[in-house]
């Protein structure tokens, strides 16, 4: 089912208009009537079925002609300008702040364009006068990112460039229709709309799988040897040294990389070993499969190795008949189709909206290594008989980060990203998670876990809220990144839950586990972990606490505080925990 | 091969029932075609055969015969 997103503009969008499908499968765009933006903004009202996300598009030139911005631009201490422009500039986001403040729920994208205007000449020495209101705009709205976690910002003129601002508006559309785009413009704002609206709702993917020969580099170094391949020379060599540097700086924001490759594993190390041309280092690989079996079996093993999803892999290879393959046989992975102009490639991979994300947390920069760390526990973990004596063994060292402005990002990326061990799948904002810590009775923490192995950071997300029964507390939400999965850190987690719940005055905890596509790992916690399915729990509890239920249409369990017997905490009782 | 006219219609309003030969088919023939729609419409146009329209073509382009002897005049067939 489409979820509907709500559209209003300075200037017309031409509803209806085909560019619009851009937007993507899976989202119904309504538009407000025109010149209706501003009261749909500063309407406190809240709407009985409101938007999945609401959009302003905001064409500056619509609000500040020309005129208005000269007695700024006239002022020649730069300071006083910059101030006078960001006075101007700041009443025309009234509406903005007013509907941030009314419904700080609907996520909320502001598009903002305005264009260069004026010769190359104007820009010679000084600084363009619409160069300087929009940096003043700009400004004020980043602010207002820092503040909202439900605002998201599309900087529409970046976009635009690269068709071309000639290309983008249409001055005929402007005059005959009052929209200053034209098709093929407004197929891009579609486009990056949808890109947004994907991201908000989806996480990124994780791993970017290469192939080797006529991918990383030119040629087969099967065939033509190390010195016949095409690498860092000009020309093509370039653009497939450019291609490496694109992913490895991709690695640098926490995508892990692969290959995997249809080739003697001997043949491929010495291209990596000796060939002076290579930007990608072994050490850059989190796992590779280089053999002669199929690709689609190759890449649905390295999910499993590394515990990921395979719907989190991205597959580039130059070969179509190996893409065909592998679209057919592991069909959740995502496969690119590449032009077959190899030049093209660095820019594309820069620009795949695959892996964008909204923010980069400090976690992510350190994924790599966790991923290596995570092959290595399993290694030795799968050489251990005694796996308490094992665990106890690893230095263990679990702290609780509360949720705040700092944590927030973190806590809201596991809601967007913990597919398996996750027990309701919720898919919390930022806004949802704050304003759920903040109700009086709540119990919400991260779970940060180090170890021997390494410190994978902020690992576990679990949020608790009160009911209509103020003795009763219900687990909202409760995920662990699988990359601690085996150090039965859920079990301490809950037990720190359980505590801060009973110093609050709870008496009953009541779960949920909702069955995904692949959380199934998460579906014995709850039995696991002391916690009693419904239908075996006594009646008085059940008699008490079925009118909180009514609404859940998953495996309901439920336990009382007083008599919770936690397994697998003697692991940390010897641990410091902060 | 470069879709008709009246592919596009049915590309554009997929619900719309109209009869492609009708000579005056034109804006308003049916309740999706309205101002706005014959915009959408003329965009289309020019996105698929390459070409577009000035300020005046827009406001006298009212039928699909009227498009399609100005897309002839223009060397298109459609």
């Amino acid at each position: 089912m489409s979820q509907r997103i709500q559209i209003c503009g300075t200037s017309f969008l031409l509803p209806g208009n085909p560019a619009w499908s851009a937007l993507g499968q899976g989202w119904e765009p309504v538009f407000a009537g025109f010149d209706e933006w501003a009261r749909l903004l500063l309407d406190p009202v809240p709407p009985v079925d409101p938007p999945a996300a609401l959009v302003w598009v905001l064409f500056l030139e619509d609000l500040l002609p020309g005129q208005a911005l000269a007695p700024s631009l006239a002022l020649k201490d730069p300071g006083q300008r910059r101030q006078a422009l960001a006075e101007l500039v700041a009443p025309l986001l009234i509406p903005l702040d007013a509907r941030l403040a009314n419904h700080p729920q609907t996520p909320l994208i502001v598009a903002y364009s305005l264009p260069v205007v004026g010769s190359a000449i104007e820009g010679g020495r000084g600084r363009p006068a619409w160069e300087q209101a929009r940096q003043a705009l700009e400004e004020l709205l980043r602010a207002r990112v820092d503040q909202h976690p439900g605002l998201l910002l599309l900087p529409l003129d970046r976009q635009l460039a690269r068709l071309g601002l000639d290309q983008a508006f249409d001055d005929r559309n402007l005059y005959a229709a009052r929209c200053r785009l034209s098709q093929a413009g407004l197929r891009v704002l579609a486009r990056c709309l949808g890109d947004l609206l994907h991201r908000q709702h989806n996480a990124a993917k994780k791993v970017l799988v290469l192939d080797c020969d006529n991918t990383l580099w030119g040629g087969v170094v099967g065939e033509v040897g190390l010195a016949g391949l095409a690498l860092g020379q000009d020309g093509l060599g370039k653009a497939f040294q450019d291609f490496q540097r694109a992913a490895q700086d991709l690695s640098r924001t926490g995508i892990l990389l692969a290959i995997v490759s249809k080739n003697n594993e001997e043949d491929v190390w010495e291209v990596f070993d000796q060939h002076a041309g290579m930007v990608l280092t072994r050490d850059d690989l989190v796992a590779f499969k280089v053999n002669w079996r199929d690709k689609a079996g190759n890449l649905l093993e390295l999910a499993a190795d590394l515990d990921l999803g395979a719907d989190s892999f991205v597959f580039w290879d130059d070969n179509p008949l190996e893409r065909e393959v592998v679209k057919a046989r592991a069909s959740q992975v995502t496969v690119v189709d590449p032009p077959a102009d190899v030049t093209r490639w660095p820019r594309l991979l820069r620009d795949l909206p695959l892996f964008g994300r909204f923010e980069t947390t400090a976690e992510d920069a350190k994924k790599k290594a966790q991923y290596q760390a995570r092959a290595q526990f399993k290694a030795e973990q799968g050489r251990v008989v005694d796996e308490t004596g094992f665990l106890k063994g690893i230095a263990l060292k679990p702290s609780l980060v509360p949720i705040g402005p700092g944590s927030v990002a973190r806590a809201a990326q596991l809601c967007a990203k913990t597919n398996q061990f996750n027990l309701r799948v919720i898919r919390h904002t930022q806004a949802d998670i704050l304003a759920l810590a903040d109700e009086p009775g709540a119990v919400a923490f991260l779970g940060h876990l180090a170890d021997r192995f390494g410190d994978p950071g902020n690992v576990a997300l679990l949020l608790a809220r009160p009911t209509a029964d103020p003795q009763v507390a219900f687990l909202d939400s409760f995920m662990l990144s699988c990359r601690v999965l085996g150090r039965h850190f859920e079990a301490w987690m809950l037990a720190q839950a359980v505590a801060k719940l009973r110093e609050q005055g709870a008496r009953w905890l009541l779960a949920e586990f909702r069955p995904e596509k692949r959380n199934q790992v998460a579906q014995d916690f709850l039995a696991g972990h002391g916690l009693i399915p419904w239908a075996e729990a006594p009646a008085p509890a059940r008699e008490r606490l079925a009118p909180l239920c009514r609404d859940m249409g998953g495996q309901i369990y439920l336990a009382e505080l007083a008599s919770l017997t936690i397994p697998y905490l003697e692991i940390y009782d010897e641990t410091q925990a902060d | 091969m470069k879709p008709k006219l009246t592919d596009l219609l049915r590309q554009l309003f997929p619900a719309a029932a109209f009869d492609g030969q009708d000579p005056t088919l034109g804006v308003g023939s049916f309740a999706e075609w309205d101002s706005l729609g014959h915009f959408n419409f003329l965009l289309l146009v020019e996105e698929t055969f390459g070409l577009q329209f000035s300020v005046d073509e827009i406001t006298e382009l009212k039928t699909l015969a009227q498009i399609r002897e100005n897309l002839a005049a223009k060397g298109v067939e459609a």
